[in-house]
This record gives C-alpha cells, structure tokens and sequence, in this order.
C-alpha cells in the first residue's frame, strides 16, 4: 500500500478520489488513507505559534493523536456494532457496513486534510489561542458534516436492501460519538497553548468530558 | 469452546431461532457449552468493570478485577437460578406446552445474548474507567450498559418464546388432524415463513398465539430484572469506591432502586461541591 504511494503518489491519490465519490475500497486503503491524511491534518493543527517560531514538538504529537484518536475510538466501538448488526439478523451485510463506516472515516480526514491549509492561514493571520481553538472546531464541524453526508450515501443501498440497517447507523453514529468525545478529551492539547510547556498529555486532564460539562450546567445553574 | 462460540453465533445471528429449527418445540442448544460461554463473556466484563479500581492507586486495589470477574457470571447464572422455578410452574399453569428442559434452554440461550451485548459494550466500559476519575459516572454508565444487554436479551426472549409457541401450535395441529377437524387445519395458523434473513430480534410474524403463556413470560421479565437488580446491589461491589478499602462483599444495606437515585444526587453534588472549591480537572 504504502509502495505505490511512495514510488507513484499522483496515482494513489485516485484512492482518496474515489472515496470521496462513494466507490468500494478495500479496508487496507482506508486504513492507509486515515492515517495519512489524518496525520497531515495534524501537523498543521500542532503549527499555532504566537512568536513565528516552529513548535515541532507540539507539532509531532498532534500529527501522532490525530490518527490515534480516529483509530481508537473507531476500535473501541467496533465490537458492540458487529453484536448489534448479528442480533438485528443483518450479519450477512456486515462487511459492507464495516467498509462504510471505515470510508467515512476516512472521508472525514480527507476534508479534513483538504481545510488544512485553510487552518494554516488562518494561523498564519491571527495568533489568539481562543480563536484557534474557535477555528479548529469549526473545521471539524465542517469535516464531520461532510462525513455525514458520505455515510448516508454508504448506507443509502443498505437501506434499500434492509430497513434494519437504518436503525443500526443511528446506534453507530451515538455509540461512536460517546466514545469519540471522551478520546478527544482524553487526547488534550491538540493545538497546545503556546505559554505553556509542550506535553503528549496533560496530566490534569485525566478525567470524564462528559463529568465536566455535567458539572458546568451545575455550576450555572446555581450561580 | 469453539463450537460452543459457534452455538452462540448461531443464537445471535437468528439461525437457530428460525421456525424450521424450532421443530419439536425446543431451542437446539447445549445448556452446558452455552453456560460456559456465558461465564467467559462474563469474567471478560468483570475485567472490563473491574478496571476502574486498580487505576484508583492503593495497594489491594488489584484484587477488585478477580473479584468482579467471578460477580458478573454469577450475577446472572444466580439471578437465573432464582427465578426459573417460578417461571416453569405459571408456565404450566397457565396451559404452555413447553417442557421444562425447553425453557431452561430458551432462557440460557438469552441469557447468552444478554452476555454477548454486554462484552461487546466492554471495550467501552474499559476505556471509560481507565479514563474516568469520577465513581459515580461509572455507576451509571454500568447501569446504563447493564440495561441495554438486559433489554436486547429479554427482547429475544420474547421473540424466541413467540415462534416456540407458535410451532408447538401447529405441531399439535398435525399430529390430530381427524380430532381437530380438517375446518381447523384450513383455518389453522398460516404457514410459518421460510425467512431465511429473519433477525433473532424480529417478530416472526404479527399474529400472537398463547396469550397467557405471553403474559406469564412478560410479568416473569418483570421478575427477572428486579431479582437481577437487587442481586447486582447484594453482589457489590462490581465497581469499587476508590474511597473505601476493597472489600469482597459490602454489609447488607438499603437498596439498588435507592443506590441509583442516590448516585444521581451524588453526581449533582460533586458537581456543587467543585464549583466551590475549584476545578479538579
């Protein structure tokens, strides 16, 4: 996989093409193309810098949690999916419900990797921490969105063949989402606070996302 | 072991609840080999579960993943044990045709499932508590966990239970045609769909037969989930509170139904006892 990308990168590059437009891959492929793309998009979310000055270490781990995070949280929740599809008696569709929700994974990091430069523009034009923090969310609101709208594209002749499987995506989407939100807490700083020493992890974030936002509508709601 | 794995595939993939294996009024399955299963899925939970306490830090911490990996097969095999006797006699009462050995088989058969949902939430649990600081969130996704696993297993219950009765139905109906009459063969239940992609979880088909014998299973369910319940608070703890020493078991006190609220206010209150004394996190 990694061989033709290295001796002949324009042809492979019909790989990404052809996921974006829905076409079947093989699950190496897709593998492949999470990781490149997704550590791409990576180096440039660790590149916020205040002073101009390259932070390649913040850089190196957020190319490194970026593929991390997406694999993870993908492994994580990949065993209650297939129980679920072989209890709702679609086993038989499972391979292709594996392969849709792996391309849409690696949809999401292709749009990703496509707004990168954009991130880094913007970096380059604006050095508040805040507003790239801002920033990245809203790429990867845009990146997600799109991901959505491949998976429904994936799905559509699944749910032609059975209505089950829409069901099944819906369970996807929340057990992959509850997952997905606690690995990216987990997996702090992406961008890193430029005053602050670089970390792979930061130690007081060892704790539950969803525990803080909990304590947060506590917090406000007594004052 | 691998051929037991492969019963259970079979359960869950809806190929040993197809009407034609049904034939004879009896779920095709080894008690034992899926009693086995259900105890490795089990221990592979508790290690899951267990988890959360060794991240916590003191010494003995350890010894609360062997213990829960012994709790959670026991919480079900002993919860299952409880209540089959009451089950099996207001089956027979009530008029159900279905042998003892028969519903023994049918609530092993879910059990397994309820087993198999729950390992396959494990991977989650597991990275939840080694992520997790917060004791009282993993009660509550336990439950949560708990009672998807038990809502999906009893739901194939249900279902197996409708296609058992409805092939014993037409068993009956075969084997005395001249005293039931041929107007009953003809108007006798509809020919039971071949259906070879039917889900173990969906309804063979939309006419119920054996109100009675469904009624007592559904009121049974009720049963099961509270037995199961109160024997999940009698067995703690699963989890471990990372405030107090490990213990096997905890002295008998109250219970789950008040343990669950309880913990809801707990999780109110740190969050309010946090905003008063600054940010953990």
């Amino acid at each position: 996989m990694i061989s033709p990308l290295l001796s002949r990168p324009l042809r492979w590059l019909d790989h990404p093409a052809g996921v974006l437009r829905a076409r079947p891959a093989s699950l190496r492929t897709l593998l492949s193309i999470i990781v490149i793309f997704s550590i791409t998009y990576g180096l440039v979310m660790g590149s916020f810098s205040v002073d101009g000055h390259l932070r390649g270490r913040q850089m190196l781990y957020s190319s490194l949690k970026m593929p991390l995070l997406l694999l993870a949280t993908f492994a994580i929740s990949l065993p209650s999916f297939f129980v679920l599809n072989t209890l709702m008696g679609v086993r038989d569709d499972f391979k292709l419900a594996l392969r849709s929700v792996a391309a849409t994974q690696a949809g999401l990091t292709i749009v990703l990797a496509s707004l990168a430069p954009i991130t880094a523009f913007w970096y380059a034009s604006s050095a508040v921490y805040e507003r790239a923090i801002l920033f990245n969310a809203l790429m990867f609101a845009l990146a997600s969105l799109a991901a959505q709208w491949l998976l429904r594209r994936l799905y559509r002749p699944l749910i032609a063949r059975d209505a089950r499987h829409r069901l099944l995506l819906r369970c996807w989407l929340v057990i992959y989402a509850f997952v997905g939100i606690q690995m990216g807490w987990l997996l702090r700083p992406f961008i890193g606070h430029p005053g602050v020493k670089t970390e792979f992890f930061r130690a007081e974030s060892w704790g539950n996302a969803y525990v803080v936002v909990w304590e947060l509508i506590v917090k406000s709601l007594h004052g | 072991m691998l051929t037991w794995l492969r019963h259970l595939d079979r359960i869950l993939r809806g190929e040993a609840t197809k009407p034609q294996e049904l034939a004879g009024g009896t779920l095709r399955v080894p008690i034992f080999g899926l009693a086995v299963v259900i105890d490795v899925l089990g221990i592979f939970y508790g290690a899951c579960m267990g988890l959360f306490s060794v991240m916590g830090g003191t010494t003995d911490r350890w010894k609360q993943i062997p213990a829960s990996m012994v709790k959670v097969p026991a919480l079900f095999l002993l919860t299952l044990v409880i209540t089959v006797p009451s089950l099996y006699t207001f089956n027979a009462l009530v008029g159900s045709r279905l042998k003892m050995l028969s519903v023994i088989r049918l609530l092993t058969a879910s059990v397994a499932v309820m087993l198999a949902v729950l390992a396959s939430l494990g991977t989650i649990v597991a990275f939840f508590s080694i992520s997790t600081t917060s004791y009282p969130f993993m009660i509550l996704l336990n439950v949560a966990v708990f009672g998807i696993s038990g809502v999906l297993g009893l739901r194939f219950l249900l279902q197996t239970l409708h296609r058992l009765t409805r092939v014993v139905d037409s068993e009956e109906q075969i084997i005395q045609p001249e005293l039931a009459g041929p107007a009953v063969v003809v108007g006798g239940p509809p020919p039971v769909p071949a259906a070879a992609s039917l889900g173990a979880l969906v309804h063979a088909t939309p006419d119920p037969l054996g109100k009675h014998v469904k009624k007592v299973f559904r009121i049974w369910l009720i049963v099961f989930a509270l037995v199961g319940a109160q024997m999940s608070w009698d067995l703690r703890p699963f989890i471990g509170n990372p405030n107090q020493p490990f213990t096997w078991l905890r002295p008998r006190e109250s219970n789950f139904f008040e343990g669950v609220v309880k913990t809801f206010g707990k999780l109110i209150d740190s969050g309010d006892k946090n905003h008063r004394s600054g940010w953990r996190f």
